[in-house]
């Protein structure tokens, strides 16, 4: 029986024969646009935008993991279509020397890269929001649920999907435009098994790179510090290239890694010989894949390190307060007195002990402060009188509400500061006090630090001798105004008393004190009366209302927020939600994307490599041997970006924690420590995936 | 029907250029079978990569039934390739996803629709080469002379002016190259086809009407068949063994 087939019936058998390959490369293409489309819709909802601080660290760094793993995602579409091609073009040659021209190939195959390009990028795209929103809701459902955490979306991110589907889809085309160009045929029909070394080094570049990669961190880092205390000049955009050497240092070591592998070969220079041959001839794939598989684990682990980071400070911060309980409000608000939330913890069977309470004012601070110049790149330090807002307490009120013995001499002031004396929001520069009403003068100077960590806020907190105090407190209104107070529970405390007092004590507050701690009433007035606008009076940021109590910026920017240890303890993580489910979620997009970049690199090397491990079988290698090379090859792959990833991102991390002061205090090590955890469990996953991987490809060799 | 004048070709590894053919000159006539032989690196399969405008060459002619191949562009070179050669590769380049019928078929199906006589001629010629029970069958189906044998069906769908062949026998066992061998012979015998082949092989090289012998890129010696096959054979041995010394 005879079936006629025309060309086009011809390409589709064809194309249905290809179909693992299209699957491969349908897989990778999905998988990065999902990525890419999850991350910018999540990066760009407003869920997130509301709660990352404009200019932030923390939206740079959400930022930066971004364009990581965009890469990451470039790179692996690149390299799956370069596999995909690899395949086709023996079919391609085939058909070439046949008497197909260019012109009779040409719809076929663009047909058949432009549909599975576009139709795979498409429901990528697509797939990326329900991804998204499982994973939030999962983090909603399973672990914390808060009112900041409800997810919206900003449309408008599809654009950079959309980018990314045209860059799939274009760079599809163009490759298939390149291989129909080539004049070659016999180079495009042994497409398939040409190698692609890459150029030596001697053994010293690993070392070397290691040194370089050190070098970069060091310079990237410190180069900006450099430019504001010897300069005075803002860092300039171009200092992010001093960060190059460590990419360089990367190619290095991974160039290392292929080259020559770690172990020393000299006692038996023809150990693993096979696997280090088979992994130097596909060597140029191989180490870029490898570089960035590293950045992506890096970036994964930046991310991840954030939470137990900042977890494991406010876990011992919240242990080590004095009090139970401790909140201040300005003096014309009506809050719960003393008898009210005594009433208040009866109802919660709760009695209250070690009652304090004291008095503070605020006043304008002089001080130094940073005046851009014109070219708004460099600055200079200034005097300003009236340049801050400061609470300030008497000698007596600090012994009162600390129970520290302090003296402070006539004409001084003494700053409040943690017990570490890491609080950024210290002033130690002012020559004078000013009443805000009355606009008397009082002169001052600093004398020193006094150490207490619930009075080290975001608004300086400052000690005066107490007959100055009155001196300069003489006339202020009540807005001016303030009562520190502090309480322990007798007995074990109780969430919901907690709660309950914060709910009442927040409802007691008018709109005037609706505003963040870095609202600052003395610049406003300062600027106002120089005829210029606070930028706080302009800016969105500053926004703050009683009605988003339970927000993430309310319970960490409200002026007036209160310090309740077992309302802090309870509700961090849901305070905090937002923040750490983008970078739990940043960790998972990276540690994916890292992970299919693995497979799919162990993919062709396995493909690429096929008929060596045929020529090995002949040649009477036992399945033990074979078993070996496969896990060599493997382990090349997922072990060393793994290493280097996740030992460089700590000791990244290590660095900048002990740069932030010139030493490492005890949450410092205590996040350090289980950063290390953290890794352990990375390593974990790596190892699982590299399993299957191993396993999945000896199958397709059949071992 | 062939001649090749002047051929040179030369290919560039990094800064180093290797001349691989260095002015070839040889002309091969309508009905011919003849062998190209050589040691490893004399540019065999260079030049039947260049006469099937698989590879472009510096330099020279290539004439094929009296038309030249040098300065035509891609899509006159893919009708040559397409209905002047037919090509047999070492490692058969049947498509997988096809059936034996199909990919003999490949030449006409790339020329567009595929009339009810090429079909036929396809049944034809895999009946005369003894491979008529396997034509619905896949290539991962049948064995490696069958595949050849397939090979050398599809390279003379288009009765072409030529067919080049590649080291035809160089994956084969001894019973499997001598069918591939006899295809050949059947192909010249009936259809009066003109072979042209590449190979190592002094045993394949011995049916063949003429064997050139190939050196460092230069022609070394050609021989003709005027006697008995393997006296014939002897006489091939016997000049490869004077030119490896030579």
């Amino acid at each position: 029986m005879t079936s006629t087939i025309n060309m086009r019936q011809m390409e589709q058998k064809l194309q249905r024969a290809d179909r693992k390959q299209s699957r491969l490369y349908l897989f990778c293409n999905f998988m990065a646009l999902m990525i890419i489309s999850a991350y910018s819709a999540l990066m760009l909802s407003p869920t997130v935008q509301k709660v990352f601080p404009e200019g932030g660290d923390s939206r740079k760094q959400m930022y930066m993991i971004f364009v990581m793993t965009l890469l990451g995602c470039v790179v692996f579409t690149i390299y799956a279509l370069g596999l995909f091609f690899r395949h086709k073009s023996r079919q391609l040659g085939v058909l070439m020397a046949l008497g197909a021209s260019r012109k009779r190939l040409a719809p076929g195959l663009y047909r058949e890269v432009i549909l599975l390009s576009g139709v795979s990028a498409i429901l990528g795209t697509a797939a990326g929001f329900p991804f998204v929103w499982v994973i939030w809701h999962a983090f909603r459902l399973f672990l914390v649920d808060s009112s900041d955490m409800v997810l919206t979306f900003d449309f408008r991110c599809l654009f950079i999907s959309l980018l990314f589907l045209l860059l799939v889809v274009g760079f599809a085309g163009l490759t298939a435009w390149r291989y129909l160009k080539k004049t070659n045929i016999m180079e495009v029909i042994r497409e398939e098994h040409i190698n692609e070394p890459v150029k030596e080094l001697g053994r010293w570049c690993g070392p070397v790179g290691f040194l370089v990669l050190l070098a970069g961190a060091v310079l990237g880092y410190g180069a900006p510090w450099a430019c504001i205390a010897w300069f005075s000049a803002y860092p300039p955009a171009w200092v992010s290239v001093l960060y190059a050497p460590v990419f360089v240092g990367l190619y290095m070591i991974m160039l290392h890694t292929v080259v020559h592998g770690w172990k020393s070969h000299r006692k038996n220079p023809y150990k693993n010989i096979i696997s280090r041959s088979m992994m130097k001839f596909q060597g140029k794939q191989t180490v870029n894949n490898l570089l960035v598989v590293t950045l992506l684990i890096a970036g994964g682990c930046f991310a991840i390190f954030y939470l137990p980071t900042n977890g494991i400070a406010a876990v011992l911060r919240y242990a080590s307060l004095p009090y139970d309980y401790f909140y201040k409000y300005q003096a014309d608000q009506n809050v719960p007195d003393r008898t009210k939330i005594e009433a208040l913890g009866r109802e919660y069977a709760l009695s209250l002990k070690d009652w304090n309470e004291c008095d503070y004012v605020t006043l304008g601070m002089g001080g130094m402060t940073r005046i851009e110049e014109e070219d708004s790149l460099r600055f200079h330090d200034e005097y300003v009188p009236m340049q801050q807002e400061a609470m300030v307490l008497s000698e007596d009120a600090y012994r009162m509400i600390t129970g520290q013995e302090v003296d402070v001499e006539p004409g001084t002031y003494r700053c409040v500061t943690d017990q570490e004396e890491t609080s950024l929001y210290v002033n130690n520069s002012a020559k004078e006090i000013t009443n805000m009403t009355t606009r008397k003068v009082l002169a001052t100077e600093f004398a020193g630090y006094l150490h207490y960590d619930l009075l080290a806020e975001e608004i300086p907190c400052c000690v005066l001798d107490s007959a100055d105090y009155d001196l300069i407190s003489e006339g202020l209104t009540d807005d001016w105004r303030g009562r520190f107070v502090a309480f322990n529970v007798d007995g074990k405390d109780s969430y919901p008393f907690a709660n309950a007092l914060f709910r009442l004590f927040v409802s007691s507050f008018d709109e005037s004190c609706e505003r963040p701690s870095y609202y600052d009433r003395v610049q406003k007035i300062r600027e106002n009366e120089e005829g210029k606008e606070y930028w706080g009076d302009t800016d969105d940021m500053t926004t703050i209302r009683y009605e988003m109590a339970d927000s993430f910026m309310f319970r960490n920017f409200w002026v007036y927020m209160p310090n309740f240890r077992i309302l802090n303890q309870n509700d961090y993580l849901r305070n905090m939600a937002v923040m750490f489910m983008m970078f739990l979620f940043i960790f998972i997009v990276c540690m994916i994307t890292a992970l299919v970049v693995c497979y799919t690199r162990c993919q062709s090397i396995a493909l690429n490599n096929r008929y060596i491990f045929d020529d090995l079988k002949k040649l009477g290698a036992s399945p033990a041997f074979l078993d070996k090379e496969v896990r060599s090859q493997c382990t090349n792959v997922f072990k060393m970006p793994a290493l280097v990833g996740t030992i460089a991102m700590f000791l990244l991390y290590a660095m900048i924690l002990y740069a932030n002061d010139g030493r490492l205090l005890k949450p410092e090590w205590a996040a350090m420590g289980l950063c290390l955890c953290v890794i352990v469990v990375i390593g974990g996953v790596i190892y699982a995936v590299y399993r299957s991987t191993v396993k999945a490809i000896k199958g397709q060799l059949q071992i | 029907m062939l001649y090749v004048k002047q051929l040179f070709k030369s290919y560039e590894a990094g800064k180093n250029k290797y001349e691989v053919l260095k002015g070839i000159d040889f002309h091969v006539a309508q009905g011919e079978f003849v062998a190209v032989m050589g040691p490893s690196g004399s540019g065999k399969t260079t030049l039947l990569n260049c006469i099937s405008c698989y590879i472009p060459f510096d330099k020279g002619n290539i004439k094929l039934g009296g038309v030249e191949l040098a300065g035509m562009n891609e899509e006159e070179l893919a009708r040559v390739r397409n209905t002047k050669i037919g090509f047999v590769f070492q490692d058969f380049m049947l498509l997988d996803g096809l059936t034996i019928r199909e990919n003999i078929l490949v030449p006409r199906i790339v020329q567009g629709e595929v009339p009810g006589e090429a079909e036929k001629l396809a049944d034809q010629l895999a009946a005369m080469f003894g491979i008529g029970h396997i034509l619905n069958k896949y290539p991962a189906e049948i064995s490696g002379g069958e595949k050849q044998r397939a090979a050398v069906a599809r390279s003379l769908i288009n009765n072409p002016l030529i067919i080049l062949a590649d080291e035809p026998t160089g994956n084969l066992d001894s019973k499997s190259s001598r069918a591939v061998i006899e295809t050949f012979i059947n192909a010249k015998q009936k259809m009066n086809a003109t072979i042209f082949m590449v190979t190592h092989d002094s045993f394949a090289a011995s049916f063949c009407d003429r064997v050139i012998l190939l050196k460092d890129g230069t022609i070394y010696r050609q021989l003709e068949k005027w006697e008995d096959r393997s006296v014939f054979q002897d006489q091939l041995l016997d000049a490869i063994k004077e030119m490896s010394v030579a």
